[in-house]
């Protein structure tokens, strides 16, 4: 009993040294603020208090704090977290571990992981995430078409334009959604041709009629402009 | 055309309404006067407006400011709201109750699963999003993919990336969209809007925001103690929680008490400044852009800090001294004009500015086609689908200088910010706040 109060109490101040609100920054150095958030991940800390840390990484966390989250990536509890840290680190080892972690989780964990590689736009995920566009559970099939999305290399297209005709009529919504989204990426970086193709795709497919129109609609702005 | 027909029975106390009319013509095998299938939306009391004018309207989070908002929407004429969906029992039945009582009948549907709705719900034109703020831009993106135009309340993005995903959203599916923020729509707001826009005020230089002052700018990463969880049926908390981090389960969350914890909060800053930046930034012509600096100021509150814009008006927070919530004050070179919402009428530096206040929002109606009346304003556009005043862009502006503004105080140092790039100069850490990884499976 002792023992466990004493235990509580050093992580207590463990972690109140180690997740202080943003407004209340503190003053040690990154490295030091940084370290001392892994070893809340590393210890038997409480659920809120890794919470906690995960939260703080995000904001200070370096390539150093990419293996203690990403540990915690298969964990029901902080597997959300984990991503909340990892998400924002500027580091290539998160895309690793996060396409690592694809082939260890399921459901809804799955779901979490394919949205943070969309975030992070990993073309090195592309293939990956091309298989679960058959995934037998609808919510990873349109996890991933907007993932792909927003990654939105041209080797993504070709997958979502057949899944636009081949997928179940509850996932086109999103498969649109993600040829949308690679159209706006190719038309950014100027590949105008691309983009415009995957407008009259989706200006013709078998997609309700309001997304029929948004299609058309932004193929039409991309027409050069007479007087 | 009154959409009800006179019966005897009219001349005393009861009408026929436009769904008695067509259920009996029917029954009589009237074929002339009744088409064979009754749709849905006809089937409406009290309709004045032909049913393919009618606007079909659902709502997704209806708490005590979704409840005003509907009264504000009920009364109008092309509107028939037909579905209410809340994580909470209590409030689908309330919604219900109300809605069916001014209806005369039982038929408002209720559901817990947005999912559901949104798949089921294909008769549905718009919806009101009036849930906490942490809902708003998700539950607005997936309304918008399922085709539905969409009134939210504000503020209506808890980061600059969810604000630029519902402009991109509604873009995509051609959706129209308004965020909450009325005094675009009203009049005194609106004439001292016009009285800085127009030049009255000589060269503007300085706006003031009024920003809420009960809460802090700092947030609360507390949890509160942990209680039984009701049975999902009452409350769904998993979904209650939506994109933001788990917590466990307080009554108080679900009654108000969410406001002031960083997961679900936008702080003192977003409470008014989702008002009263919108406000400011429409009288300095900057609807189309976000501050660019962000001066820190040594207080919890914001209370003072001195933004700026690419055009050289400085915006500055403001917490006390209005008459009034959701103030603002326009000071130019040849004059000032301040108002909120306990003013009879905008105060002016000069009485000769307000001479022709009412030209000027006539002015301002004709330009926006705009009347002033903000749900009016959304449901005009939804029939013209043409943007509103407070459009997805507006939406995404105003609000991206809430959230820097707010990431100034938490960072406690000035920032810099791009609004074309979208993003805070040589501040990696600033940067990294602009968005934050959603909770699975609510990830846009």
């Amino acid at each position: 009993m002792f023992r466990t109060l004493v235990s509580l109490t050093v992580l207590t101040l463990l972690t109140a040294a180690a997740t202080p609100s943003y407004g209340q920054k503190p003053q040690a150095s990154p490295k030091d603020e940084e370290a001392k958030l892994i070893a809340v991940l590393k210890s038997d800390a409480p659920r809120k208090a890794k919470a906690d840390a995960c939260r703080e990484l995000a904001r200070v966390g370096t390539r150093e704090s990419v293996a203690p989250l990403a540990a915690l990536l298969c964990n029901e509890e902080l597997s959300h977290m984990a991503r909340y840290g990892l998400e924002p680190i500027p580091d290539p080892a998160v895309d690793t571990a996060l396409r690592d972690t694809l082939e260890k989780v399921k459901g809804r964990l799955l779901v979490g992981v394919i949205g943070s590689i969309g975030v992070r736009r990993d073309p090195k995920a592309v293939a990956p995430l091309v298989k679960r566009l058959d995934d037998p559970d609808p919510e990873v099939v349109q996890a991933a078409a907007r993932a792909l999305g927003r990654i939105g290399t041209i080797d993504a297209v070709a997958p979502l334009e057949k899944a636009l005709s081949s997928t179940a009529q509850a996932n086109r919504i999103a498969v649109s959604e993600g040829l949308f989204r690679c159209a706006d990426v190719l038309r950014a970086q100027g590949q105008r041709k691309e983009a415009q193709a995957i407008y009259e795709q989706l200006g013709s497919a078998q997609v309700p009629e309001y997304v029929k129109t948004g299609a058309k609609h932004a193929e039409q702005a991309m027409q050069p402009r007479t007087r | 055309m009154s959409g009800t027909i006179s019966t005897k029975k009219s001349t005393s106390t009861t009408r026929m309404t436009r769904r008695e009319c067509l259920q009996t013509a029917a029954a009589a095998g009237a074929a002339v006067l009744a088409p064979t299938i009754v749709p849905a939306s006809a089937l409406g009391r009290g309709a004045a407006v032909a049913p393919s004018e009618r606007i079909v309207l659902g709502a997704i989070g209806i708490g005590s400011r979704g409840e005003f908002d509907l009264g504000w929407m009920l009364p109008e004429k092309d509107v028939q709201f037909v579905a209410i969906c809340d994580v909470r029992k209590e409030r689908r039945e309330h919604v219900k109750k109300l809605v069916d009582k001014k209806y005369g009948n039982s038929d408002c549907k209720m559901y817990a699963d947005m999912r559901e709705f949104l798949a089921t719900g294909s008769d549905i034109d718009a919806l009101l999003i009036a849930t906490g703020d942490r809902w708003h831009a998700l539950a607005t993106i997936m309304a918008m993919r399922a085709g539905k135009d969409v009134y939210s309340e504000k503020p209506s993005c808890m980061t600059i990336a969810e604000g630029r995903a519902v402009v991109q959203t509604a873009r995509r599916y051609g959706r129209i969209y308004q965020t909450g923020t009325q005094r675009l729509s009203e009049a005194n707001f609106v004439a001292a809007i016009e009285l800085a826009r127009t030049g009255r005020l000589g060269k503007v230089h300085t706006a003031r925001a009024h920003i809420a002052p009960w809460d802090a700018a700092d947030m609360n990463h507390s949890w509160l103690p942990g209680e039984p969880q009701p049975p999902k049926e009452e409350v769904d908390w998993d979904t209650w929680l939506g994109p933001c981090p788990w917590r466990p389960y307080n009554s108080a969350y679900i009654h108000g008490n969410w406001r002031g914890h960083y997961d679900f909060h936008t702080s003192c800053v977003g409470e008014w400044g989702a008002h009263t930046f919108a406000q400011s930034q429409a009288g300095i012509d900057a609807l189309n852009t976000s501050a660019i600096e962000y001066r820190y100021v040594k207080n919890d509150t914001g209370d003072g800090m001195v933004t700026k814009f690419a055009n050289g008006v400085q915006m500055i927070l403001q917490r006390d001294g209005w008459h009034g919530s959701c103030g603002m004050k326009f000071e130019g070179t040849d004059g000032w004009v301040t108002i909120a919402d306990g003013f009879e009428k905008p105060e002016v530096s000069s009485p000769s500015l307000l001479a022709d206040a009412d030209k000027l929002v006539a002015e301002y109606m004709e330009r926006t086609k705009c009347p002033m009346n903000h749900v009016r304003n959304f449901f005009d556009c939804v029939k013209d689908r043409r943007p509103t005043v407070a459009n997805p862009e507006v939406m995404h502006r105003t609000m991206s200088t809430v959230h820097a503004a707010n990431i100034c105080m938490w960072l406690k140092r000035d920032m810099h910010y791009d609004p074309v790039k979208e993003e805070f100069l040589n501040d990696a850490e600033a940067n990294r706040l602009r968005s934050r990884a959603q909770r699975e499976p609510w990830i846009i």
